[in-house]
């Protein structure tokens, strides 16, 4: 059809060929002959008609392409794009011719396919970095060509990275921090191994009802930790990423997460927490409640009260006096003192017929016992010595004096002859006796030193002259030992010349003969010291020294040494010495 | 800023120094502080085009001369990634050391030249070409002592003497063109020592994939 009317065209005109013909109308001027504007009213008409014809045909050689760019994305390849003129109605190709610097020629691209329409790939092979391409693109049609206009790139330029790839989210639950952790990775097709490329990631964050993106530089990390986020709220995260210092990639599509509401999960933990506490409270104090007793034992035990045995506490409280002073003393055991015989001296009162000595002492009349002696079993009562010495040792004592009591007997009765004596217990007495060997006399020069030994009771033995017994008259002998519990063996001693008065009559008793007599020996006696006997006998004696002068014949009773307290005058008269007094 | 670049970079010498001479800090370590430093030399070359680009008048584009005319196109050097790996790691260095070395003049003629620049952003710009002149030349003694380290062909440099004379131009036009052209190459060298040194760094450092 074209060509009839061209051939129309030709026949009907012979003005300028078709090519011409859009233009030609617009072009003319103003300048007019007859046969011109004759000419220009026939063309006018002709190119109406054939412009009517040809706008129903669509032919036109291509419109000129437009190089849109290029683009590499992994800097290894790049694709570049034009957008292609009018096609002129005709069947239009494209074709992308390129010049690469430093190497002669023109070349044509390689790929036109695999980057889709209007594209141009170049492989790895054909890309070239750090070398500038000349690019141009031709359009052709069968009514001519059109070329673009020529782009020039450097791959280092166009270098433009795929988007990241599987954007992750990750609530972390933190204390009461919620953290969102945000992972990625690099996009694809890119190498990661060689070094070649160097990533750096980017990523913005929103929340989802507001339009305000906050972004945030990753390096070249590929997750990034996100920790200004609040519980209970919607974020929208995207990430991009570009090579060395090249174009940022796209965004990727936005990846939701939701923090989920903390606030109310720790509300119910601790709803559930106060109920179940209170509970287990609840029961504890009911089971304290109901066995408040026993735990009353456990936690506050009783206080062992001090009891008195026998004492009962409610008699007590009842108030009745009598009763209360037999329950307080109602199982005292006060060591029983026994019959206490103190007021009584217990004496055994030898007489031969003399007269009883001098008064100091109370004497009772003696009894006669089967030993022939009179014994005048009275105890005296002493200066209460009787008593407090009773009270503590009284059975020991007692026990130990009549087990020596009969010791002693038994040896001293083989020497003396003597008929043994009643033991008389005296009850006070405290007597320790001494065997001090036998009783020869011979050893009266001796002065012995004697323990003294209290003798709480006055026991002694008064032996009486059945002679004339001068009251006044005092001549003593001092005891040797005591045989029994009232013989008393008088010992001559040599007695210091410290007193004046020592009587040089007197006489030792050598033996007892009977019951009322004895055998007296009869010495001179220098002046012996009555110190033999402690200062206290001094004291207690202080009736015979008075006696003294009176009665210079005074000795002192000892036994066996020992100085005797004797309260008692026990005395031997010897000589029937003429009274002095 | 210029004069903590200065001590930055004297500290970055000293510390390089001192590591070099009691052999203490490894190779791989090395590389890292040096790629850390061609990277910002390539940052800033980058941004320094783009702020440059953003008040240039297009019609220039027509009379740019090419990249090819840049004094440092001669050095040959891979132009892919396949042939990048395929150069051994002196040789590697050798090309970044070279390409280096042959900016010093121009940088100094840049630095120079800027003042009279008839650019709005002219101040900014002139800050920025004294950071890459201070890092520039910190890099250079790096890798300085990073090739003592690699042997003796990594010692060879090639020279690549700058041609350009010391005036960029008189009118305005030529001089924006002129500085436009010199760093437009620059940005190519800076982009090429980085890449360099960062595939030599993965390299080294084959235990380590975070630094690849």
């Amino acid at each position: 059809m074209r060509q009839d009317e061209t051939l129309s065209a030709n026949v009907w005109l012979k003005c300028p060929a078709k090519e011409r013909k859009n233009h030609s109308l617009r072009k003319r001027g103003h300048s007019m002959t007859v046969c011109a504007r004759m000419r220009r009213d026939l063309g006018l008409a002709l190119l109406s008609l054939m412009s009517v014809a040809v706008e129903c045909n669509g032919m036109s050689p291509p419109g000129k392409p437009v190089l849109l760019g290029c683009r590499s994305p992994e800097k290894e390849t790049f694709t570049c794009w034009w957008e292609p003129g009018s096609d002129g109605g005709l069947l239009t190709t494209h074709r992308l011719y390129y010049e690469k610097e430093n190497v002669e020629g023109i070349h044509e691209c390689p790929d036109y396919r695999s980057a889709g329409r209007n594209s141009c790939f170049f492989d790895k092979s054909r890309t070239s970095i750090w070398v500038e391409y000349n690019l141009m693109v031709v359009a052709s049609n069968a009514l001519g060509n059109a070329t673009s206009e020529p782009l020039s790139i450097d791959v280092m330029e166009i270098v433009k990275p795929n988007t990241p790839e599987n954007v992750t989210l990750l609530v972390e639950e933190r204390e009461n921090s919620p953290c969102l952790s945000v992972r990625w990775e690099p996009p694809r097709n890119t190498d990661t191994k060689s070094g070649w490329v160097t990533i750096k990631y980017e990523l913005r964050v929103k929340q989802q009802n507001s339009d305000e993106w906050k972004e945030y530089a990753s390096g070249t990390q590929a997750y990034f930790s996100l920790y200004n986020v609040n519980p209970g709220v919607v974020y929208m995260i995207q990430v991009r990423c570009r090579l060395d210092h090249g174009s940022w990639s796209d965004w990727t599509n936005s990846t939701h997460a939701k923090i989920p509401n903390y606030l109310q999960n720790e509300k119910l933990v601790w709803i559930l927490v106060s109920i179940l506490s209170a509970i287990s409270f609840i029961t504890a104090m009911c089971i304290l409640v109901m066995k408040r007793k026993h735990v009353q034992q456990c936690l506050l035990p009783r206080v062992p009260v001090p009891k008195i045995r026998g004492v009962d506490v409610q008699l007590l409280k009842s108030g009745r006096a009598e009763d209360v002073v037999s329950a307080l003393i109602f199982n005292q055991n006060f060591p029983s003192m026994g019959p206490c015989v103190e007021p009584i001296e217990e004496y055994l009162i030898v007489s031969d017929n003399y007269d009883v000595p001098p008064s100091s002492q109370k004497r009772k009349k003696s009894l006669i016992n089967r030993a022939g002696i009179h014994t005048d079993l009275e105890i005296q009562s002493t200066s209460g010595q009787c008593n407090g010495v009773m009270a503590k040792e009284s059975n020991d004592e007692r026990d130990n004096f009549e087990k020596s009591n009969k010791s002693l007997s038994e040896d001293t009765i083989s020497n003396m002859e003597p008929d043994q004596l009643p033991t008389q217990k005296p009850q006070c007495s405290n007597i320790n006796l001494i065997n001090t060997g036998t009783m020869h006399p011979p050893n009266h020069n001796s002065v012995a030193e004697r323990i003294v030994y209290p003798l709480a009771n006055s026991s002694y033995v008064d032996i009486q002259r059945h002679e004339n017994i001068q009251e006044v008259d005092m001549d003593y002998n001092k005891v040797k030992e005591v045989n029994g519990d009232n013989i008393f063996i008088a010992v001559k001693e040599n007695m210091e010349a410290e007193e004046k008065n020592i009587p040089k009559d007197y006489s030792r008793v050598t033996e007892v003969e009977s019951d009322n007599a004895v055998i007296l020996h009869i010495q001179n006696i220098s002046a012996d010291s009555s110190d033999s006997c402690s200062k206290e006998k001094r004291n207690h004696n202080t009736d015979w020294t008075d006696q003294k002068p009176r009665n210079p014949h005074v000795t002192r009773p000892s036994t066996g040494g020992v100085c005797i307290q004797l309260t008692g005058s026990g005395y031997v008269e010897t000589i029937p010495v003429p009274p002095l007094m | 800023m210029a004069h903590r670049r200065t001590s930055g970079s004297k500290l970055f010498m000293t510390v390089l120094c001192m590591v070099a001479a009691c052999n203490a800090v490894p190779i791989t370590e090395l590389l890292d502080r040096a790629s850390q430093r061609s990277d910002k030399l390539h940052s800033l070359s980058t941004t320094l085009t783009q702020e440059l680009d953003s008040h240039f008048p297009p019609i220039g584009w027509m009379i740019m001369p090419r990249p090819s005319m840049c004094h440092t196109s001669s050095l040959q050097t891979p132009n892919d990634k396949e042939q990048a790996l395929q150069v051994s790691e002196s040789d590697l260095l050798s090309l970044a050391r070279s390409l280096l070395k042959s900016w010093v003049d121009p940088l100094l003629v840049l630095s120079t030249s800027v003042n009279t620049l008839p650019h709005p952003a002219q101040s900014s710009i002139s800050n920025k070409i004294q950071e890459l002149q201070e890092n520039s030349k910190s890099l250079g003694d790096g890798l300085d002592i990073l090739s003592g380290k690699m042997g003796p062909a990594a010692q060879t440099v090639s020279l690549l003497p700058y041609s350009g004379g010391n005036d960029i131009g008189q009118d305005r036009i030529s001089k924006l063109t002129n500085f436009h052209f010199l760093l437009s190459c620059f940005r190519r060298d800076s982009h090429k020592i980085d890449s360099f040194l960062k595939v030599l760094r993965c390299r080294a450092a084959k235990l380590q994939p975070e630094m690849c």
